[in-house]
């Protein structure tokens, strides 16, 4: 796949000590369109990302993660990208599995999801058990079951990108992805990631905490009746 | 007829929300509208009126079918209350939605101007 109409997306909040490096990593593999959304951040995230030679772009307020990606991702659609792939900010998705996804996109998937669950290991138990959660809830709330519906490394196609439509701000965003793929039968195809848990990682406040979760789960019922 | 400790205060501060929603629409104060000052002047004065003639309860509990005044009462309350929540949900929603498209258009200004 010609890497030239291929941008990554990463949203990003307070990754000032961290960005640089994600893509620097990103670069490395041969990605040079890169679009950081800086989510309201209040260290200097937006200054590192284009300092490193991203593309980016700052939110002046916190909006969430699901906000950021979708600015990301409208940047990318403005620029004309044919395949959009989303990763984190905090390094804990690795670079080179951007590859095999956009091998599969190429074949002809809409959407092509990482998975964490496909490859468990290092993946603390805690985080086994939330995502066991997210899914079910996700299944029975979007009516799609995929084996890991919290993850924020994907990639999307053209024709995925001119369909999906979300209106969910923060956390819920992952899981209004999976409804959206099921409300317009986009092919979608999950591949097992390496996730990298490392105590930056895992200390960082703004994470999916149970607090958060129980707050993604009442936003995800209330998008349904509102 | 003696009142009730209870029905003094209901009145009072009644009273006070009335006289103050009167005021502000005469004065212009936080955009009055003849709706909002209808609504406020039913609402207290309902109130007011359910304090200082509590058997109209029965007559509202009569009309809805329920048994006891004071469960038509609490029915009714939590009916509204939960309309009002429901309708303050949706409005905070739909705000934050245009706060975030808002903030989107500005972020992507910057990449109009590269």
């Amino acid at each position: 796949m010609n890497n030239q109409a291929v941008y990554i997306v990463i949203p990003a909040f307070n990754e000032g000590k961290k960005i640089a490096e994600v893509i620097a990593e990103t670069k490395s593999h041969g990605y040079e369109k890169i679009i950081v959304v800086d989510d309201g951040s209040q260290d200097g995230t937006c200054k590192q990302a284009r300092e490193s030679g991203a593309i980016a772009l700052c939110h002046r307020l916190n909006r969430g993660k699901g906000a950021a990606v979708k600015t990301g991702i409208e940047a990318a659609k403005m620029l004309g990208a044919d395949t959009v792939v989303t990763l984190d900010g905090d390094g804990q998705h690795d670079p080179r599995d951007i590859k095999k996804m956009l091998q599969k996109i190429a074949a002809g998937w809409d959407v092509v999801l990482g998975s964490r669950l496909m490859n468990k290991s290092g993946m603390p138990f805690v985080k086994v058990v939330y995502n066991h959660v997210g899914n079910f809830l996700t299944w029975y709330l979007n009516g799609l079951w995929v084996t890991d519906s919290q993850s924020g490394f994907r990639a999307y196609s053209r024709k995925a990108l001119r369909l999906i439509d979300t209106r969910s701000d923060r956390y819920e965003y992952d899981s209004e992805i999976i409804r959206e793929i099921y409300r317009h039968k986009l092919k979608y195809l999950e591949v097992p990631i390496e996730v990298r848990y490392t105590e930056y990682s895992m200390g960082k406040a703004e994470k999916q905490s149970l607090l958060n979760g129980i707050k993604t789960v009442y936003r995800m019922i209330w998008s349904l009746l509102s | 007829m003696p009142f009730h400790l209870y029905q003094i205060i209901v009145i009072l501060i009644a009273a006070v929300m009335i006289y103050q929603g009167i005021n502000n629409f005469i004065k212009g104060i936080n955009h009055p509208t003849v709706l909002k000052l209808l609504v406020r002047i039913v609402v207290w004065g309902g109130m007011a009126a359910v304090a200082l003639f509590p058997s109209v309860t029965f007559w509202g509990a009569k009309i809805i079918g329920m048994e006891g005044n004071m469960n038509a009462v609490i029915l009714t309350a939590f009916i509204l209350i939960f309309l009002m929540i429901f309708k303050l949900l949706s409005a905070i929603e739909r705000l934050e939605l245009q706060l975030s498209e808002l903030t989107r258009k500005e972020a992507l200004k910057d990449l109009k101007k590269n």
